[in-house]
């Protein structure tokens, strides 16, 4: 089968006679494996061998996009002259054009790309992965009697080649593996119910660890069982690494540079003020060794690097690609992402994450009277509303008593709007756990004083 | 797109080494989507997809593969490589393929490659003009407008076969506004399964209108309260809370893995006596509407819930078989690329016998709730919660003054029995629902309800 390389070559040849002033070709494929377990038995088995194509391109300084799943000649063809009609209809701007070497913040990144593609993930087999995930199922329910099922079991890996060329010169790729592990469980006491659920996220399956994940997902399960609700009160939060990752990425979302220029961000025109009420440093950066959104470069081809968001709580810059940049007279950070091919470079995090203390989180919840340790929030996407900052959403977790945990607490919601969330986020423990979430996001466990928690 | 014998082929070469059950999903689908952001047409994007996904299912097990192709070597090739990872003494032939030619054909009669680009973007630019003349409050719009044309051929080793198409188009409008310090928004859609004649209904302005009058209306908001309180629930998109607190937990997958707090309730009494709902994918050019699912089996009205009783789940083939029950045409996926899980279609509560205006004036404090941004269930629990994006408070049977948003927070078999009245303005409003990671289009719809109590997230405690 032809390389996906071969495939944006050959369309370099079709795209370059067009009437164009400037284009680009954004190529990937992609392998991918999809395995549920249930009941020590394949639920699904699923593989793919997926690739395509978007075309950009810029035609008196308007952009047109189109893309393609089909490479055969006559789909290629037709692809590009939808992109140049499309490009017909949108708004004429000095800004836009292709990025340029002048306008990277991050010029010389010695970042090693040969990290993204782990080369034993070819050794790990089908039967392999089967074994893995039945693996974990058997040590979930050996661990608590109380787990009486399992609502998903996911194994999925990908290996991706992504590729860009544009009319600049530019041609570069890079291969990337992940494999992923995800389970779900359900624990039962009498006619209580709880559920709990653990990942693991690595380079290459051979660097799972199955039993982490088991302890985690039964312990977030189990502890749960039993839980009431608390009546209606004010009092401090201690978020969970997991939950306190979902938070920073609310913050995440109102950094972006296109959000700001349009009025969608409560920190639009806030650079240099003092956001968060303590010193926390919060960093994206796209190159980071262990990082599994790092990329040599980002989705319009700019070179990616660590850019320091937040210093000691004060907002040092947005988050760029190249077209926002120029707006705000900047340089472009390397944050233009792409969801596939098939959307033209927006702007979006890499590895994004609040630095960790040295203080043990342990030290933190012990100098909290009253107060919830919350381990599970539901309800992101409809009680979070970014532009306004109002938040509310649904809670469980287990209620802290004079630094000690007590009986644990379901069915609340805890709100505020963000930027309380920032004054009032007090310290964050030594922690850092990462999750994908939009990106690769880090955080410790965090304590936020004086919120609203609504039950009874 | 591809030749029946050959179809037959790859039915067969995916039973070769045994097996139940083998489909081929082909599907071609151009897409287009259009953006208006900051006064301007940000984007224009179109799509081409063609692809073909192969299933195979032996007991319990679901072998599936997929092609960004419909070219016959790599098919063959993934059939191939499917077969090899079964081996069964289940020997099963391929039947004879006849088409099924019935269900609702919706007629379109505005095709989306039809309708210039020059054409959307004006309608796009009307909206914004409409949107922003509302209020001099008003700092930004944004909105989208999408369609999607779609063909599938469906064929199984049961001998079905379904040449099937649809057309879908798609507006969403969201309007910023802010005064001092406030900001709020406000967001309407309008979607539905037909042409570009959509517009006829409504016009794009209308959409407009409504997304911003929510924006400026929530700019006085005050903090919304905290604490266990009755609300009432407004028609159409307050149709989210059945879809969260009963819906996914009826869908049958849920059932088998004993992950439903629904499980081993058919005809027992799950809700109040006032509640019928149903799940109905035959509504005439409804947003979840269509003539077959995604497996091939025929749209169809499924009563979920008469009269309080449970009387049915949610049903794709697997499940279907798996639970010796009757498939209900709610095996739907995202595409190709996707396997089928039973979903809902266009899911709501019938009208009840309750005067809106006096459900309203039953209520001394208490929450009227109108617009949501969605929600999100745990199934096995029965935990859900939903946000209200536009909101009120009740004093004295009255709407007064509106509410910061909140997110409402409850269990789903103790809401359904908690639901107090229910009125006659049934109405609907289409969204996507995200499960397995795939999104579908999906409406939801009821008439006004009372609930006597639910937790009200506020901050205000």
């Amino acid at each position: 089968m032809e390389k996906i390389i071969d495939f944006c070559k050959h369309a370099f040849l079709k795209i370059k006679n067009k009437n164009v002033n400037e284009f680009e070709i954004y190529g990937s494929s992609a392998a991918h494996n999809e395995i549920e377990i249930y009941e020590e038995d394949i639920e699904n088995l699923s593989f793919a061998d997926t690739k395509g194509l978007g075309f950009r391109v810029f035609k008196d300084k308007r952009m047109g996009y189109a893309y393609t799943s089909n490479l055969s000649d006559s789909a290629i063809d037709s692809c590009i002259e939808k992109a140049i009609e499309n490009s017909k209809v949108t708004n004429q701007e000095e800004f836009n054009y292709l990025p340029v070497k002048k306008e990277f913040m991050h010029k010389d990144t010695d970042f090693d790309r040969n990290v993204l593609y782990a080369p034993e993930f070819i050794d790990f087999t089908i039967e392999d992965k089967i074994k893995v995930s039945k693996e974990l199922e058997l040590s979930v329910k050996k661990r608590d009697k109380r787990i009486k099922g399992i609502s998903n079991l996911i194994y999925e890996d990908t290996v991706s080649e992504t590729v860009i060329l544009n009319s600049l010169d530019l041609e570069d790729s890079y291969k990337a593996s992940a494999a992923f592990l995800y389970i779900s469980v359900i624990s039962r006491e009498g006619e209580d119910v709880s559920t709990g659920d653990y990942f693991g996220y690595e380079r290459t399956p051979q660097k799972l660890n199955s039993d982490d994940i088991a302890e985690n997902a039964v312990k977030r399960s189990t502890s749960l069982l039993g839980a009431k609700k608390v009546k209606s009160q004010v009092a401090d939060l201690m978020l969970s690494p997991m939950v306190a990752i979902q938070f920073l990425g609310i913050i995440a979302s109102v950094i972006m540079a296109d959000s700001v220029q349009k009025g969608k961000s409560l920190l639009a025109g806030r650079i240099g003020e003092k956001i968060f009420s303590q010193n926390f440093n919060i960093v994206d950066d796209g190159t980071l060794p262990d990082g599994l959104a790092s990329r040599p470069f980002d989705g319009e081809g700019v070179p990616k690097g660590r850019t320091s968001v937040f210093e000691k709580g004060v907002l040092k810059t947005y988050l760029h690609n190249s077209y926002s940049a120029r707006k705000d007279k900047r340089l472009s950070t390397g944050n233009a992402s792409r969801a596939s091919y098939k959307s033209p470079p927006d702007i979006g995090i890499s590895n994004f994450y609040l630095e960790p203390s040295d203080v043990n989180e342990g030290k933190i919840l012990q100098k909290i009277s009253n107060g919830f340790y919350v381990i599970d929030v539901i309800g992101l996407h409809s009680g979070v509303n970014p532009i306004s900052g109002q938040i509310s959403i649904g809670a469980k977790g287990i209620w802290i008593e004079n630094g000690n945990l007590t009986y644990p607490v379901k069915e609340v919601t805890i709100a505020t709007d963000l930027l309380r969330f920032c004054k009032n986020l007090a310290e964050v423990g030594s922690d850092l756990k990462f999750m994908p979430a939009g990106g690769y996001i880090g955080s410790p466990s965090m304590h936020i004083r004086d919120i609203a928690i609504s039950g009874s | 797109m591809l030749e029946q014998k050959l179809i037959k082929k790859i039915l067969n070469i995916l039973l070769s080494s045994g097996g139940d059950f083998s489909e081929v999903f082909i599907q071609k689908r151009n897409l287009n989507n259009m953006r208006l952001d900051d006064g301007k047409i940000e984007n224009s994007t179109s799509g081409f997809e063609l692809g073909c996904g192969l299933r195979l299912i032996n007991k319990d097990s679901t072998f599936y593969a997929y092609v960004d192709s419909i070219d016959t070597e790599s098919l063959l090739n993934a059939a191939k490589i499917l077969s090899s990872a079964v081996d069964s003494s289940s020997k099963n032939k391929v039947l004879d393929l006849s088409e099924n030619k019935g269900g609702y054909k919706a007629n379109v009669e505005q095709f989306p490659s039809d309708i210039a680009q020059e054409n959307k973007k004006s309608l796009l630019d009307s909206t914004n003009e409409k949107a922003r003349d509302f209020s001099k409050y008003i700092i930004q719009v944004s909105a989208n407008l999408s369609d999607a044309d779609d063909t599938v051929i469906i064929a199984n080793s049961n001998g079905l076969l379904i040449n099937d198409s649809s057309v879908k188009v798609f507006l969403a409008v969201n309007v910023i506004a802010k005064k001092g310090n406030e900001i709020r928004t406000g967001y309407k859609s309008l979607a539905r399964t037909m042409g570009y004649e959509i517009f006829k209904s409504k016009n794009p302005e209308a959409v407009a209108l409504e997304a911003a009058g929510i924006a400026i209306k929530m700019l006085d908001a005050v903090n919304a309260p905290a604490g266990s309180l009755p609300v009432v629930i407004g028609p159409a998109f307050g149709g989210v809370i059945f879809h969260e607190a009963c819906g996914h937990g009826l869908e049958a997958d849920a059932i088998i893995k004993d992950a439903s707090v629904f499980k081993d309730k058919i005809n027992k009494k799950i809700a109040s006596n006032i509640l019928t709902a149903v799940d109905d994918s035959t509504l005439r050019h409804h947003w979840g509407s269509y003539a077959f699912d995604d497996e091939g089996c025929p749209s169809q009205k499924n009563i979920l819930i008469e009269n309080g009783i449970l009387k049915n789940y949610i049903f794709d083939y697997k499940s279907a078989c798996k639970l010796k029950a009757r498939q209900t045409g709610n095996g739907r996926r995202q595409s190709f690329r996707d396997l089928p899980v039973p979903r809902m279609s266009n899911t709501f509560i019938e009208c009840g016998s309750d005067e809106n205006e006096a459900i309203i004036k039953s209520v001394k404090t208490g929450i009227y709730a109108k617009e949501f941004a969605g929600g999100q269930v745990d199934t096995a629990t029965g935990d859900f919660v939903f946000g209200i994006s536009e909101g009120y408070l009740i004093k004295n049977g009255v709407i007064s003054e509106p509410i910061k948003g909140a997110t409402l927070i409850g269990n789903g078999p103790d809401i359904l029995n908690r639901i107090e009245a229910i009125g006659k303005d049934l109405d609907f409003a289409p969204g996507f629902c995200g499960k397995a990671g795939q999104s579908i289009t999906n409406e939801v719809g009821q008439p006004t309800i009372l609930i006597d109590k639910i937790t009200v997230g506020g901050t205000e405690v």
